[in-house]
């Protein structure tokens, strides 16, 4: 027996034939299973395709004309730069703020880190009432402030700034519990040293902290932009079916409402082929522009 | 050897845990469970009924209920249909008898009152045949109805008061409507509760049915050029006309319907044209808690009222929607389960019971043979107002969008707020729904 126990291969089989068989039924199939379906025309959720649409390649064109396929894609762009600079750039600033104090350390990476664990439709909810148009919670605080008219956060105008604020508020924590952790990795030595020769408060983040967290805030980025192709519950809660006006879809939430509101299945499974275009190049893109450095 | 023996135990048993995780719960030893779904829930009327009901059956025949009820909507259709197209349909359901219930008919998924009857002679022997409705699918009938429905007019009677707006009677006109709103609005208030953007359900209804006639409702039509296709496009622009005269809320393209029944009940909003559901919803938000009966605030319960809907042409206020268009179904899965059989049609014969059904149908009708002898003196005062509205109705006309279903609604439906704000132009909107709907 004796080192050949490391050449045979068979066990290690055993434990990864089922979790691929898993991944075949449950992912891959569906997954081709649904390029297919773009293709097909299909009357309800659930039912076969009663053959292919004419011409085959229909849904892709239709999506070319559909003014909400592009509103979808320009808010869910624009997710991504609320991310980015919402949930990433304010975690940063807490992570730094929170990694100058002596004591409570934990007490804020506790309370930064909670909306994590709450969930998202939960959240939905309570924002709900906090921008409810009557009685909600900030028009209260308008309306003692002396306001006269009530606010509908929900209108069209606006509504894009409701939706992005709660999932850029849920995100900050589990980005600053990374960041912290990162700030943690750097010796005091340097900072020290740093101190000694004369630095500021800044110039130590700026020369020591921000080029050491380079990595780490790269990994958070692109955690960041591709979590926010995948963001759905929260927006659904607070806009259903896009609400005001069709204004508020993003490219996960327009692919639902079409798969399981209009019952336009085989249409909703072109959007969700879109999705996974968009969030091949888009990945790319963000691999590419926050590359990590090697030290 | 022996850790290949471990590792394909372990093997063994992921696979074994995941076979497990396909299977349902079974049934426990000397008791059937079924699994219901009805649309008794939430603010429905009859939600505590339904659980008093069938809790009292659980009692009496040792049987569990699981009970998978939903408030009626758009979302709890989808549910319906993606249910039974996977296979997961319930064992009961209550449901639609009209076009939403064609998918499941067409696919054999529910079995029909007269199988059922060749082997329970006595299934549903107290209702009157001739009240149920037959599938749009194949004539035959399925579903066995509880109690019928209408669609009126509820008003807040504190804002008329305040704006010095008397209550509308059986006359009551669309000029009239629009005179009151301005009163209304002037005062400070907002006349029309309804959310556009989220349930435009009811108006889409009246409006469609204020150009028609009780004779022509229930015709679809053929394309938007033809009379009733003309009708659909005047209703489409009369509620344009009352949402650029200001009648709606602020917020009621953003709101959802919950919001703007708020604003009905907390003496924001006038009128609210709904269902006869809705008079549970409101005696619910008279009570300080909505679960206890003996909570109710008799005052403010007073100050609800409810009327006929504005007429207009050949629609007199009084012609309103109304019938009976729902009722259990009994799917082949559980007819097919010897172990369900007799517990389904045991469930489906006690809540359709002659002593079940008055505490269900209090002021709305029935199709039982023996009309149940109503005691007034239980009823609360806005139930007693909706008897006596009823009692004034000239028609009851089933609803056009029961027929009307699937895709074909989107542009009207979901696109209610393009029409009103002039993104889309009503003709534009009626006419891709009438082409969604003759493609289907």
């Amino acid at each position: 027996m004796g080192a050949n126990i490391y050449r045979n291969k068979k066990p290690a089989l055993v434990f990864l034939v089922p979790a691929f068989l898993f991944m075949a039924v449950y992912l891959y199939y569906p997954f081709f299973k649904n390029i297919l379906n773009s293709f097909m025309e299909i009357k309800q959720l659930g039912s076969s395709g009663t053959g292919f649409n004419t011409p085959w390649y229909h849904n892709y064109r239709e999506m070319l004309h559909d003014e909400y396929v592009w509103v979808s894609i320009k808010n869910t762009l624009l997710m991504m730069a609320v991310t980015l600079a919402g949930q990433v750039g304010i975690a940063i600033a807490l992570a730094l703020m929170v990694d100058n104090i002596g004591r409570g350390k934990q007490f804020f990476k506790t309370v930064f880190f909670f909306p994590i664990v709450i969930s998202a439709t939960a959240l939905g909810l309570l924002f709900n009432l906090l921008f409810l148009y009557d009685k909600g919670m900030i028009n209260q605080v308008l309306e003692a402030l002396g306001r006269k008219e009530l606010i509908d956060w929900k209108a069209e105008g606006i509504a894009l700034l409701t939706m992005m604020l709660p999932v850029m508020w849920q995100y900050v924590g589990f980005y600053f519990v990374i960041l912290v952790t990162g700030l943690n990795n750097i010796s005091d030595e340097l900072y020290e040293a740093a101190k000694i020769d004369g630095a500021t408060a800044m110039q130590r983040i700026r020369y020591i902290s921000l080029p050491l967290l380079h990595n780490v805030i790269c990994t958070c980025s692109v955690l960041a932009v591709t979590g926010a192709l995948k963001v759905f519950d929260l927006p659904w809660t607070m806009f259903p079916k896009g609400m005001p006006l069709k204004s508020t879809f993003l490219t996960g939430t327009y692919m639902y409402y079409h798969t399981m509101e209009t019952k336009n299945v085989d249409y909703g499974s072109a959007l969700a082929v879109l999705i996974v275009v968009l969030g091949i190049v888009l990945s790319k893109v963000v691999n590419t522009v926050f590359r990590e450095k090697d030290y | 050897m022996r850790k290949r023996f471990i590792a394909a135990m372990f093997a063994g048993t992921m696979i074994l845990s995941l076979t497990a995780c396909g299977k349902g719960a079974g049934s426990g030893k000397g008791q059937v469970e079924l699994t219901v779904t009805t649309t008794f829930a939430g603010e429905d009327t009859n939600a505590q009924n339904y659980k008093d009901a069938y809790q009292a059956w659980e009692k009496e025949t040792g049987n569990k209920v699981v009970d998978t009820s939903a408030s009626s909507d758009e979302t709890f259709k989808a549910r319906i249909s993606t249910d039974f197209e996977t296979g997961s349909e319930p064992d009961v359901l209550f449901f639609f008898n009209g076009a939403d219930a064609n998918s499941f008919i067409e696919a054999g998924k529910v079995v029909s009152i007269d199988e059922i009857r060749k082997e329970y002679p006595e299934y549903a022997d107290n209702m009157n045949d001739d009240l149920i409705a037959p599938s749009l699918v194949d004539g035959k009938k399925y579903a066995i109805p509880v109690n019928g429905y209408w669609e009126a007019m509820f008003v807040n009677t504190e804002i008329l008061d305040a704006a010095g707006v008397s209550m509308p009677d059986g006359s009551y006109t669309m000029d009239q409507f629009k005179a009151d709103c301005e009163k209304i609005k002037a005062a400070g208030y907002a006349p029309i509760a309804a959310a556009l953007g989220n349930i435009p359900h009811y108006w889409w209804e009246f409006a469609i049915f204020n150009n028609q006639s009780p004779a022509t409702h229930l015709e679809i039509p053929a394309s938007v050029d033809d009379a009733n296709g003309k009708a659909w496009t005047a209703g489409m622009n009369d509620i344009k006309e009352l949402y650029e005269l200001g009648y709606f809320p602020d917020n009621t393209l953003s709101a959802t319907d919950d919001e703007t029944f708020a604003m009905f009940t907390e003496g924001k909003a006038a009128f609210l044209i709904d269902g006869s559901w809705k008079v549970g919803g409101i005696v619910g938000a008279c009570q300080s808690d909505p679960e206890d009966a003996s909570t109710l605030d008799e005052a403010k319960l007073d100050q609800f009222d409810v009327t006929y809907v504005p007429g207009k042409g050949d629609r007199k206020a009084t012609d309103l929607v109304g019938g009976i268009s729902m009722g259990y179904y009994i799917t082949k899965k559980a007819w097919d389960d010897p172990a369900k059989r007799a517990a389904a049609v045991s469930f489906v014969e006690y809540m359709t019971s002659d002593s079940v059904i008055p505490a269900f149908c209090e002021h709305a009708a029935s199709a039982l043979k023996n009309a149940p002898e109503v005691d007034e003196s239980k009823f609360n005062s806005l139930q007693i107002k909706s008897m006596s509205m009823m009692a004034g109705t000239t028609s009851l006309t089933g609803a056009v969008q029961d027929l009307f279903q699937g895709d074909c609604r989107v542009s009207t439906f979901d696109g209610m707020p393009e029409i009103v704000t002039g993104k889309v132009s009503a003709e534009d909107a009626v006419a891709e729904g009438l082409a969604a709907y003759h493609n289907q």
